[in-house]
């Protein structure tokens, strides 16, 4: 092996797992570049975008903030593994309320927002806030995903669509542009 | 990735750690910093030690004082019943910590007081209970004052071959306690914070009340507020007043991409005096 490089054994997505990195790495490129699980994104490497959040060793990190050596032994999931083929209830919300546009800080998002859920069964939206203060979007803004979270949440009663249809616009009239 | 390459050690404990010390090492708490710093080429150690395996986590108690190790997160802060009764002031400043759930597992308290970065929380808040920072070098340990232990931005009174391996306070219980920062938004460093502690007028010692304030100066300034209590009270005027007449005086006012020297030392007593408000308001005991 190369002096450089490491063996480094994990429990991706409930299997175990074995590469050589480049001890250069950052989790998130080892994640990606070596064991092929490209949901962790990099956005930044700096820690502020949220993008390469995932599950490791029961608690949510940022990938980009771990140096892939020093993961060795733990147990990762990222948004491959977050389900078994079906979308998760907080995945269907985020589909339903429109919470992503262009992606790439969705799996991110998914992983703040389930470690909040699981804590904290019905979530102000302020606590919302809160847990996905480490998580930034840059297309939808954020009270869709708001929405979405407030919908997952297992103790919440809301599950209509809080974003208003074209034809529910404030004044009462298609908004369509024939009208 | 990390563009020049380097040793990684993860030593079993702290006399381990210590031995591994030398100038073109770079100790590493939760990542956070070290990381990024590493990916953009800021730091180029040789080697890296990691200290997550050296067995300095844990918040314990012993007799009056209460000992937060080293490697300690923000995450454990915020779940240990010790901090909640004895140092709500510091549960207050994890909660509020930049960066989301995410931050508050991977920061450390230990890694952040030695990072020193003058607009982090940990630092002004250390002061601001006067805590003690345990530090151990190839010749033993030491005990350095956290008031002492700042010396400037990034930099403090650590030699090269030295660890923080803990950080000790004396109870606050009893204390009222406020804390307030101004930022840009909820993803941004903060721009000043300020950490006030207020000490009853029957309370042993009588009555005290101070604020330090942190990314003003290269270290965290504290100031002391004594003679702005008028009958038990804060006479908040005379408090801001206070505040402004000792940041005029630093001599190095520290200023960054996110906020001038001016723009600083303009907010610091609006901020100082709504910590030192949020004390008088608050519940001996209670967090902020």
């Amino acid at each position: 092996m190369n002096p450089g490089s490491d063996e480094l054994v994990i429990t991706l997505n409930g299997a175990r797992r074995d590469a050589t990195v480049d001890r250069r790495k950052l989790l998130v490129e080892a994640l990606r570049e070596d064991f092929e699980t490209t949901g962790p994104k990099v956005g930044c490497a700096t820690g502020d975008c949220g993008a390469c959040t995932v599950l490791m060793d029961g608690e949510i990190r940022k990938s980009c903030l771990e140096l892939a050596v020093a993961a060795n032994g733990s147990v990762i999931t990222t948004l491959e593994g977050i389900s078994d083929g079906q979308l998760t209830p907080l995945q269907e919300a985020f589909w339903d309320e429109y919470a992503f546009q262009c992606g790439f800080c969705l799996s991110g998002m998914l992983f703040s927002a389930q470690d909040l859920i699981d804590r904290v069964p019905n979530p102000t939206d302020l606590e919302i806030r809160s847990a996905i203060s480490g998580n930034l979007c840059r297309c939808t803004g954020y009270d869709t995903i708001v929405n979405a979270i407030r919908r997952a949440a297992p103790g919440s009663s809301a599950t209509t669509r809080h974003r208003p249809s074209i034809e529910e616009s404030e004044d009462g009239k298609s908004a369509s542009p024939s009208s | 990735m990390i563009s020049a390459s380097f040793r990684y050690e993860t030593p079993s404990s702290a006399a381990e750690a210590a031995g591994l010390l030398n100038a073109g090492a770079q100790v590493m708490g939760g990542g956070t910093w070290v990381v990024p710093a590493l990916n953009h080429g800021v730091r180029q150690p040789k080697v890296i030690i990691d200290l997550r395996r050296a067995g300095l986590g844990g918040i314990e108690r012993d007799g009056d004082t209460v000992r937060v190790g080293a490697t300690c997160t923000y995450a454990d802060v915020l779940t240990s019943s010790l901090v909640a009764t004895e140092l709500p002031l510091l549960k207050t400043m994890a909660l509020g910590v930049t960066g989301g759930r995410q931050i508050l597992n991977q920061g450390t308290i230990g890694g952040s007081v030695a990072a020193a970065r003058p607009s982090s929380d940990a630092p002004a808040v250390v002061v601001a209970l006067g805590g003690r920072v345990v530090v151990l070098g190839p010749d033993g340990g030491r005990i350095v004052d956290a008031d002492t232990f700042f010396v400037g931005p990034e930099r403090t009174v650590l030699g090269s071959n030295e660890i923080v391996v803990a950080l000790e306070f004396s109870s606050a219980r009893g204390l009222h306690v406020g804390y307030s920062k101004l930022k840009h938004g909820a993803s941004s460093w903060p721009i000043v914070t300020a950490a006030a502690v207020l000490r009853d007028a029957d309370a042993a010692g009588g009555p005290a009340v101070a604020v330090t304030l942190g990314g003003i100066a290269g270290a965290p300034l504290s100031v002391d507020l004594g003679d702005c209590l008028v009958d038990g009270q804060v006479e908040e005027n005379r408090a801001r007043t206070a505040i402004a007449e000792q940041v005029d005086l630093i001599e190095a006012p520290w200023s960054d991409v996110i906020a001038s020297a001016e723009y600083r030392r303009a907010v610091a007593p609006v901020v100082g005096v709504r910590a030192v408000r949020m004390a008088a308001g608050s519940t001996a005991g209670d967090p902020a």
